[in-house]
């Protein structure tokens, strides 16, 4: 056992690992499935020009992660719970009936990445994915979370090898950094449109915001603990938005510049999103981009249906934790079964096309975002709820210039998204 | 009054009318002693063009008269409440409550009051799928497809005499509005499980609307990450009085959990004795044998050969700090002897274990003294000691490392490296 002074030595480091979780893991999660596809596929599209997007969200989703951490440190209560309980049953129930079906759709987007992984391995997704249901189903009622999560989370260091990628493909740093510092806008391309919306959604994802704050809650952190939850949430987010900009250079540099040059590499086959991994790995980035997005996928496809149910059941009185029975707990594993076996099944249907599905799922939540950063914003802003830790003016102006542009964006979208759809030509 | 009985999900928003002049719409209620088992409803809050109201009770007519609530006078400026009084939508709806007979944290999604006797009573709390679908305004819908969730949902009104309300004033003061006397109706370890479903601020203010020895029976239950969180909460000088009441073990332990200036900050606020006692048993606890020792050994079978056994040992070295000297057990994990790895290494391939395993052993109590251990390990010239309890078992050992640590000072500590990785956590590692 340690004794007292050794004890003050390691305690110091539980606390910062402690504290230094929630953003950190939120952010290396941020890059699922959804993450790596969107990311991708911009840079595969756009080359570097899209690059620039990556700053201004860099800047909100700082913004964002500070009010959810900040929330639940100083009233030790998830999201759904402070929506539930500052304006009632009604947008209670409407906004976790939109955050369960985001959510089967994003699980669905996890299971994905797994067909594609083992397509990959030339194993039948019919196989893959059955195979993966009962392991999640495992992983969440046999293993320790804590263990499992570690895990995941080591394992996403795979997504290192899109920066060296990068690097390795020597692309033109005077175009990375033009495409980084000077805004390029398509305002009357709607596909590059559709493409911001879906990297907002799935950078500033909806459910991560409740899985920060509640992880954040589980820590138990004090208000003093503040500043290093700060800074937990700035290392977070830079990194995970740093990893994503190396992804869309690793693509720019590779699928973009090469389909500039003649060849037809198609990246709604993910086996040719993997040539942005050949600079770094040659004849194995199929393998290592496989495995990256299989690890992404279950990792998420893990913790999203279960976190899901939990939330829901937070927002109304349910009972809910894996080890009650069935009986005990019925919402809760009703909401988790239906949100895994949907997610899965969705991916079973003959035909359905990959990418789309995956982009898609990603710009809903793009147009989503708004309507929770405004619940968020009013309950930040509440003294009542937050005594001295309402938002600050310089926090409250970035979050609401973010909500305009944000609900810019997808306004914009979907009206021209109608106008396409009703005056095609 | 015609009103017999409903929920406040109906009642508020209803118009307000003086000889049927509408004046405003029902905001709120005000309960003034919600200590009651069935609280009396003290006057409604009216939302008029002017501000909020209050009506007083005496000054409605009718809660239910056509759907309008009747009121015989005008009503008067909002009143400031009474510090124990509370609201029902402004405090209570939509919060979470500890239900005392269910023994579990629900939330409330409806609240029903009843007219008994000309009074206007909150009687029960609707925490189940038919209150949320009245809330979404499905009440049609509920009554055609609820009954079969009803049955799914067990339970789903709670008497009011069972509820306690934890009413959140703001973020730096939260207190539990309802006496404790419905709380101490339940079992210590129930207790414990209701404070771990709650948030922290909540949990605290469960706490401190305990008496000591309630909130201590608690505190034995509680794991130690939540007693420290919960004592930071509370403050040292209520927490200690906590403690004091606590058996005097689970007292050390969570002492021992505690950092240097908690633990002393707490036992200052303890009367001498107590203090004095739970000293003791803490240095007893963190400087004894049975605090130094760790699970982290490698246990082997008597019946293996010397050759299975390294190859056993190649398996799970890796994953173990210590594995100079391997610990042969029966299989009531009873010391049999201690083998060296060198002399493993130097033994016959086909020998077993047993014929070469040293039996004279020497053996340390949980409780000796970080001296006494120290003394023999030096004695003996040991890299560990085992300690064993009165049948022989073996409880875990006491590195050479850990024993010095725990007799040098500090400073001198500190600057040494250290012999084997600390990893007090760690499972006994099976080569057998």
């Amino acid at each position: 056992m340690a004794g007292p002074r050794r004890r003050s030595i390691t305690r110091t480091l539980l606390i910062l690992m402690g504290v230094l979780g929630p953003g950190f893991i939120a952010a290396s999660a941020g890059n699922d499935v959804g993450g790596i596809a969107t990311y991708s596929s911009a840079g595969a599209q756009y080359g570097y020009s899209i690059l620039w997007v990556l700053l201004p969200l860099a800047v909100a989703l700082i913004v964002v992660q500070e009010m959810a951490t900040r929330m639940g440190t100083v009233t030790g209560k998830g999201l759904a719970s402070l929506i539930r309980e500052n304006f009632g049953v009604r947008i209670s129930f409407f906004a976790m009936l939109a955050f369960f079906f985001v959510n089967i759709a994003i699980t669905a987007t996890e299971f994905v990445g797994i067909a594609a992984a083992s397509e990959i391995f030339h194993v039948s997704r019919y196989i893959a994915v059955p195979l993966a249901v009962v392991a999640v189903f495992l992983f969440v009622v046999r293993f320790d979370n804590k263990i499992v999560e570690r895990t995941f989370v080591g394992f996403s260091l795979i997504y290192l090898s899109y920066v060296v990628s990068a690097v390795l493909a020597h692309p033109d740093w005077h175009a990375v950094a033009r495409g980084t510092f000077v805004p390029s806008i398509r305002i009357h391309d709607n596909v590059w449109i559709f493409m911001v919306v879906a990297l907002i959604g799935t950078t500033i994802s909806p459910y991560m915001q409740f899985f920060l704050q509640s992880a954040v809650v589980e820590k138990d952190p004090r208000e003093a603990d503040l500043p290093l939850a700060r800074a937990d949430v700035v290392i977070g987010s830079v990194l995970g938005i740093a990893i994503a900009g190396f992804m869309i250079i690793a693509n720019a540099a590779t699928i973009y510049l090469a389909n500039r040059h003649g060849a037809h590499l198609n990246p709604s086959q993910a086996a040719d999103f993997a040539v942005a991994l050949r600079p770094l790995a040659g004849q194995f980035a199929a393998t290592i981009f496989a495995l990256g997005i299989l690890n992404a996928g279950l990792f998420t496809a893990t913790v999203l249906p279960l976190s899901t149910a939990y939330v829901i059941c937070e927002a109304f009185g349910f009972e809910a934790a894996v080890d009650r029975t069935f009986r005990e707990a019925p919402v809760f594993f009703i909401l988790f079964g239906a949100g895994l076996l949907i997610g899965a099944a969705i991916v079973l249907i003959p035909g359905i096309p990959y990418l789309p599905l995956i982009i898609g799922a990603q710009a809903v939540q793009g147009i989503l975002l708004p309507f929770e950063l405004l619940l968020m914003l009013a309950i930040a802003n509440r003294a009542s709820v937050m005594g001295r830790y309402v938002n600050s003016p310089t926090v409250n102006v970035i979050a609401w210039i973010t909500t305009i542009i944000v609900g810019g964006f997808s306004l914009f979208y979907l009206v021209e998204l109608a106008i396409t759809t009703f005056h095609p030509g | 009054m015609a009103f017999t009985e409903g929920f406040i999900s109906e009642l508020v928003g209803r118009r307000a009318t003086i000889n049927d002049l509408p004046i405003g719409r029902v905001s709120d209620f005000l309960v003034n002693r919600p200590d009651a088992a069935f609280p009396q409803i003290d006057g409604l809050i009216i939302k008029t063009a002017q501000g909020p109201r209050f009506a007083p009770v005496d000054t409605i007519q009718d809660v239910d008269r056509g759907g309008t609530v009747a009121l015989t006078a005008a009503p008067k400026e909002a009143a400031p409440p009474e510090r124990d009084s509370l609201y029902l939508i402004a405090d209570l709806l939509d919060k979470q409550i500890v239900d005392v007979d269910g023994r579990k944290v629900v939330r409330i999604n409806d609240i029903e009051v009843a007219n008994t006797g000309g009074q206007l009573r909150v009687v029960a709390a609707d925490v189940g799928v038919s209150g949320l679908l009245r809330r979404l305004g499905l009440k049609s819908f509920g009554k055609k497809f609820a009954p079969a969730i009803y049955r799914a949902v067990p339970r789903a009104m709670i008497a009011w005499s069972s509820v306690s309300p934890i009413r959140d004033f703001n973020p730096t003061e939260i207190r539990l509005s309802v006496s404790e006397s419905k709380l101490s109706r339940l079992h210590p370890s129930e207790l414990a499980e209701i404070i771990g479903d709650l948030s922290t601020p909540q949990a605290a203010a469960l706490v401190r609307s305990l008496d000591d020895e309630t909130a201590a029976d608690a505190f034995e239950h509680l794991d130690a990450d939540t007693q420290k969180t919960l004592i930071d909460d509370i403050g040292t000088a209520r927490a200690a009085d906590i403690v004091e009441e606590m058996d005097s073990d689970d007292a050390a332990d969570l002492l021992a959990e505690l950092s240097d200036e908690q633990q002393s900050q707490l036992l200052a606020e303890m009367s001498e004795y107590t203090a004095g006692e739970l000293r003791e048993l803490v240095k007893y606890a963190e400087d004894s044998a049975g605090g130094l020792m760790t699970t982290d050994y490698v246990w082997i079978y008597p019946h293996r050969t010397a050759e299975a056994t390294i190859r056993k040992i190649r398996e799970i070295a890796p994953t173990s700090e210590f594995i100079y000297y391997l610990y042969v057990l029966d299989a009531k994990d009873a010391l049999l002897g201690v083998l060296t790895l060198r002399a493993l290494l130097l033994a016959p391939p086909t020998a077993t274990i047993d014929t070469i395993m040293e039996t004279d052993l020497v053996t340390l109590e949980p409780g000796a003294s970080a001296e006494d251990v120290a003394a023999t390990i030096a004695r003996y010239d040991l890299l560990a000691a085992p300690v064993t309890d009165q049948h022989g078992q073996l409880l875990g050992i006491v590195t050479v490392d850990d024993a010095i640590d725990a007799i040098m000072p500090e400073e001198l500590a500190r600057k040494l490296p250290r012999f084997t990785a600390h990893r007090p956590h760690r499972r006994p590692a099976a080569a057998g």
